[in-house]
């Protein structure tokens, strides 16, 4: 249990590669932090900087208001899962579980009541005789789990570590990490491509691209409001749609101009970008599939679209369209409140009339992609 | 040649993609030839750099340095004693003072003799007390030059050590003055066995390459450049440096043609044609029989591999020198076809010089086969089933799916197998030597100079026979050794830049 | 009109399948003799007592253990026998550790000068070693290691550099995932424990490999070993002792027999070991040729 601080810490690899730059965090007692972002990202080496599996360019890190730059990983009390588990093939999972302790030389009792407390907590007691190799995936990921818990350590770090289950077992195991988090209560760093993953357990999340971080916030904050275009196409699925729009400012009054429709921005957006005065200019515009409304041809405002894809997911439906200006939105639609006929209207070829209310818009800056409203 | 984009290449048919392929390369050659001479410019550039900031830093690390650092320049290791550091320190200082003594009480000799390996021979000397002639030891060459070698090399080991020495007072200068502690000699062996541990588990095995392999090999290169051999042993008659003589000879660069470029010459094109020969035979023979035997609907195919797989166990030289008995003019083979009455006088298996060439190879194989046929067993197990059922749908017969997929596919991942199974060719002592030992020499011409070689001997084997032959021109035999190099550096530089996509590791994952 | 052409097709098919499985196993049969015909034949010969010559047949006409009691009693063969025995135990010893220890290295640590160690040791490798023999076989005679003596000289000249040797173990080592260092080093292991406690456990087949092949190549190397025992008899190891048996025609018409069963004593609990750990040489060699 303990605090985290990255202070400009930087890596580059070699001489030119840079991986992460610039970052800045800190992380309090027992927080469950997710690094999140696409490959290359520079979220994995962000966290075996902190393990002390990668050496740290520049900048500093402290775990517990120590800086731990030159302390090799043993000396640092932390825990890791590894993405592809690393259990150790030649030892049994008791083993495997008791490994950190026998190198500390802890006695054998207590190596006992250890492991299998861990052990019971997970439900892999059945399975303490076991090689790895003799376990299926969610199992060893369970051992991995354990074999980490065991250390009591101040920082649990878990790389990746749903990555390699499938589908069904991955969302298993993601609810099993949120019960486990509530019994070890720790500091967690947890690393994932996944944006479900990172908004379903994080207390907080750190967006990251090219090695930068693009944002940090709770899962609610990097939703509703993103700082820039990246984040917010990232967060969310399907992705939020964009479009290449006009901002105009009429006397305080703000419209959006979109493929020949004039809609007004009013309530809280309209008030916000008023608050901060901004003058008429093209933006891009973002809405995510899940707040686009279904209209008719009678709305003045609505555009009409032509439907090129119907995804029947079964609770829902994604309606790939395309504008008459060529933008291709997604929206999606809840398949509850359709009829027959309603469905059918939104088949192949079919054209369709959406609208875009005011609270469901963000506005990003046409060049810099950042949000016009942070 | 022009340059095509990926679908203009696509379009050729067969034959314009291989002239194109051919173009391409010869026209890579220039460009390869400048790429090559701008890399070591570089390198060199690089190297004077490097030696200009380490000079920069040697004087920037005085001026600035402590007073500890500075007298460290002079007593190395006193700095690491003056600020605690005492094991590093006595390393440091005991290196220093063994130095002196050993250049003080001999290491100043051997390298004063060094230019001229010796001077005083021995002799009888008049000895006036005794008034008689005594026999008086005098200089030894081969001492002379070892341990000048080992002087200069010990002189290097100094200055990189007080190079060391003088960064480390730099270095511990600067921890001192960032506030820091300096690293006890408890946290220097600890290290040892973790953020050095490669030190400790490098430390044997590189000292041993050192002292039985780099300093023989880089002594070998020395005596090329000596008239050392049988007539000039060091001691009773001193050798001494010759210059290129010796490479001159060979390579019938000297006026006095003595034929032993001759000699060099066929030795050298058997050597390289028997590899050839060797290498692929074993690999197109031995990758038939892993075939033969995987097929399916082959029954047994443990009962075949085992046999096989047995024969390698058998120490060679036993099968070796068996099978050259065995078609000795007396052996077996000659014995029963003389009786089955098929020829009347015994057929000179290794005698005649193309016939021994033949025998070889052919024992080769016989020798080979069970290697390869594991090792492409191997592979061929491992090549995805996928492929053929695929390729199988796509119209391919067997002969289509070896010529398209396998044959590829054990090139592709064996490609570096065959370069180092060439070069051991090139080397392959045991099957030559051990198979014709002995017999008589065949072609007069080669046994005028260098000893006596014969129509199948190796290079290797050449040079075995000088260095123990009753010459031994150990002269000859450091320049064949360097010869021996020069050929299989030059097939393996030239197989790398050849094959460059081959190491791509991607492809058939 | 089709369907007919294409029954008789699937007729041919299997008939040609069987035709060409046919000529195989007659391949291999054949293949089979010639591979093991000189084993036999020597296995047969060296029963034979009525003469100690080549002869031109095979199946002795009078049995008897008599070559082996020779060899075992009248010539140095046990000396020989028993060098190169010591030579090979201590050797597989010394090179495995030299082998691990560079292998081990050379994959997993990233130091300075490791590319440029890697390079260098490629270049060495590429003179012949025996050239080092001209400043070895000196400087071991100085301190008494050749002649009657050369089992310790031997020893040091197989065993010293086998360093170089690292290929096949180091491509052993590199398909061991990086993660299990890592996760032990988390886990609060130092880079030695690492080695002793993860790494060498999962190295046992290529661990099994060296050994067996450091074992092996001894009694096979002719030489190395011709030189530094420097015609002594009782520094010899069985390949130049057993040569030397068979070196003149007066002396192979004296012991080509005995030559017969030196060669069935030496092969044959080489065989046998080779049997017992069969599994992990082909492993091992497989592995080197892909990995090259």
């Amino acid at each position: 249990m303990a605090t985290v601080k990255l202070t400009n810490v930087k890596k580059v690899y070699g001489k030119k590669v840079v991986a992460v730059s610039d970052f800045n965090l800190e992380i309090a007692d027992k927080e469950f932090v997710v690094f999140v972002g696409p490959s290359g990202c520079g979220k994995s080496t962000t966290l075996r900087m902190i393990a002390g599996l990668e050496e740290i360019t520049e900048g500093t890190i402290e775990i517990d208001g120590r800086i731990v730059n030159d302390l090799q990983p043993k000396d640092r009390d932390i825990a890791m899962v590894f993405q592809n588990y690393a259990l150790y093939p030649h030892l049994t999972v008791f083993e495997n579980m008791a490994f950190s302790l026998r190198l500390k030389k802890v006695k054998q009792e207590e190596v006992y009541a250890r492991v299998t407390q861990a052990a019971e907590i997970l439900g892999i007691t059945e399975l303490l005789m076991r090689k790895p190799r003799e376990l299926s995936g969610g199992q060893r990921q369970r051992v991995a789990i354990g074999r980490a818990m065991v250390r009591d350590s101040k920082v649990f770090l878990m790389d990746e570590p749903l990555s390699n289950l499938d589908a069904k077992l991955r969302d298993q195991m993601r609810a099993e990490i949120i019960l486990l988090r509530q019994k070890i209560d720790t500091t967690f760093v947890y690393v994932t491509h996944d944006q479900t993953e990172a908004m379903t357990l994080g207390d907080r999340i750190v967006i990251m691209k090219d090695g930068f971080i693009q944002q940090v916030g709770t899962p609610a904050e990097v939703f509703d409001m993103p700082d820039n275009l990246f984040v917010a196409e990232f967060i969310g699925a399907p992705k939020m749609n964009t479009f290449e729009a006009e901002l105009l400012n009429e006397n305080g009054r703000y419209y959006v101009e979109l493929c020949g429709s004039k809609m007004e921005v009013d309530g809280e957006k309209g008030r916000a970008l008023a608050a901060k005065g901004l003058p008429s200019q093209k933006i891009i515009l973002g809405v995510r599939p899940e707040h686009v409304t279904l209209s008719h041809a009678s709305d003045p405002q609505a555009i009409a679209c032509k439907v090129e894809v119907n995804e029947m997911m079964g609770s829902e439906i994604y309606l790939h369209v395309i504008t008459g200006g060529g933008e291709k939105p997604v929206i999606r639609v809840q398949t509850i409140s359709l009829d027959e006929e309603q469905r059918a209207s939104l088949g192949f070829g079919k054209t369709i009339y959406i609208t875009i209310e005011s609270r469901a818009m963000h506005f990003f800056h046409a060049e810099s992609t950042k949000n016009l409203l942070v | 040649m022009p340059n095509l984009t990926d679908l203009e290449y696509l379009r050729l048919n067969r034959f314009q993609k291989a002239l194109h392929k051919i173009g391409r390369f010869f026209a890579a050659i220039p460009r390869w030839f400048l790429s090559l001479f701008i890399a070591i410019w570089n390198k060199l550039k690089g190297f004077g750099i490097a030696i200009k900031n380490q000079v920069l830093d040697i004087i920037l690390t005085f001026k600035n340095g402590s007073w500890k650092t500075r007298v460290s320049f002079f007593i190395m290791g006193f700095g690491n004693l003056a600020r605690g550091q005492i094991l590093r320190g006595l390393l440091f200082f005991i290196f220093q003072v063994v130095f002196i003594f050993y250049m003080v009480v001999s290491g100043g000799h051997w390298l004063s003799k060094f230019g001229t390996l010796g001077d005083v021979g021995s002799g009888r000397v008049y000895d006036p007390i005794l008034d008689t002639y005594v026999l008086e030891a005098g200089d030894d060459s081969f001492k002379i030059l070892l341990y000048g070698l080992l002087t200069i090399i010990f002189i290097i080991a100094l200055v990189y050590t007080w190079r060391l020495n003088v960064k480390q007072n730099r270095i511990a200068d600067e921890i001192i003055a960032s506030g820091k502690k300096l690293k006890s000699g408890k946290d220097d062996i600890k290290s040892l066995t973790d953020d050095y541990f490669h030190k400790t588990l490098l430390a044997l095995p590189v000292a041993g390459i050192v002292i039985f392999t780099v300093i023989p090999i880089i002594f070998m290169i020395l005596v090329a450049f000596t008239n050392y051999d049988g007539a000039h042993d060091g001691y009773s008659n001193l050798f001494t440096w010759v210059g290129l003589d010796n490479f001159n000879e060979l390579l019938a660069l000297a006026s006095n043609n003595n034929n032993l470029s001759y000699t060099f010459g066929e030795i050298l094109s058997w050597t390289l044609m028997w590899a050839i020969f060797a290498t692929f035979t074993n690999y197109f023979l031995g990758m038939f029989v892993a075939i033969m035997i995987n097929k399916r609907g082959i029954h047994l195919k443990k009962l075949w591999r085992g046999i096989l797989v047995l024969t390698i166990a058998i120490p060679q030289f036993v099968s070796l020198l068996y099978v050259s008995k065995l078609f000795a003019n007396n052996g077996l083979v000659n014995g029963l076809l003389m009786d089955w009455g098929w020829i009347s006088s015994p057929i000179q298996f290794w005698k005649d010089p193309t016939l021994a060439r033949i025998m070889v190879i052919v024992v080769n194989i016989w020798i080979g086969i069970p290697y390869l046929m594991l090792i492409a067993t191997g592979i061929l197990m491992n090549i995805p089933k996928d492929m053929y059922e695929s390729s199988r749908i796509d119209g391919a017969n067997a002969f289509q799916q070896y010529s398209k997929i396998t044959l590829p596919y054990m090139l592709f991942v064996t490609g570096p197998y065959l370069l180092t199974s060439f070069v051991n060719n090139i080397n392959n002592f045991n099957v030559i030597y051990l198979l014709t030992w002995g017999q008589a020499v065949d072609n007069p011409l080669l046994t005028t100079s260098g000893g006596n070689a014969t129509s199948v001997d190796l290079l290797i084997t050449w040079l075995f026979k000088i260095t123990t032959g009753a010459t031994s021109n150990y002269k000859l035999a450091a320049v064949i050794g360097i010869m021996i190099f020069v050929v299989v550096a030059g097939i393996s530089l030239i197989v790398y830049n050849l094959i460059p996509s081959s190491r791509n590791e991607d492809d058939y994952s | 009109m089709k369907n007919t052409n294409r029954a008789k097709r699937h007729m041919g098919m299997k008939t040609k399948s069987r035709i060409s499985n046919t000529i195989i196993y007659i391949v291999l049969a054949l293949m089979m003799v010639i591979w093991l015909i000189p084993f036999v034949c020597i296995l047969l010969e060296s029963f034979r007592v009525e003469t100690t010559m080549q002869v031109g047949y095979v199946v002795p006409k009078q049995w008897g253990f008599d070559n082996y009691i020779n060899l075992l009693t009248k010539t140095d063969f046990p000396t020989w026998y028993l060098n190169t025995f010591i030579i090979g135990l201590v050797v597989s010893v010394v090179q495995t550790i030299m082998v691990l220890c560079t292998s081990y290295t050379l994959s997993r640590m990233r130091f300075k000068g490791r590319r440029g160690l890697m390079n260098f040791l490629l270049v060495l490798g590429m003179f012949p070693g025996f050239i080092t023999m001209i400043v070895l076989y000196k400087v071991l005679s100085g301190v008494g290691m050749t002649g009657a003596n050369s089992v310790p000289g031997l020893i040091l000249v197989y065993s010293a550099s086998s360093g170089m040797g690292y290929y096949i173990s180091k491509g052993f080592f590199d398909t061991i995932p990086k993660s299990l260092d890592e996760a032990a080093r988390v886990d609060g292991a130092t880079r030695a424990q690492v080695f002793a406690k993860i790494i060498l456990p999962l190295a046992k087949p290529i661990v099994i490999y060296t050994v067996l092949t450091a074992f092996m190549a001894p009694w096979g190397d002719f030489m190395f070993a011709k030189y530094i025992s420097h015609n002594t008899s009782l520094g010899m190891n069985v390949a130049v002792g057993m040569q030397g048996m068979i070196s003149t025609p007066a002396s192979l018409a004296a012991n080509y027999t005995q030559f017969c069963a030196g060669g069935v004593l030496v092969a044959l609990p080489i065989t046998l070991l080779f049997m017992f750990l069969q599994r992990y040489y082909v492993a091992g060699v497989t592995g080197g040729a892909v990995k090259g």
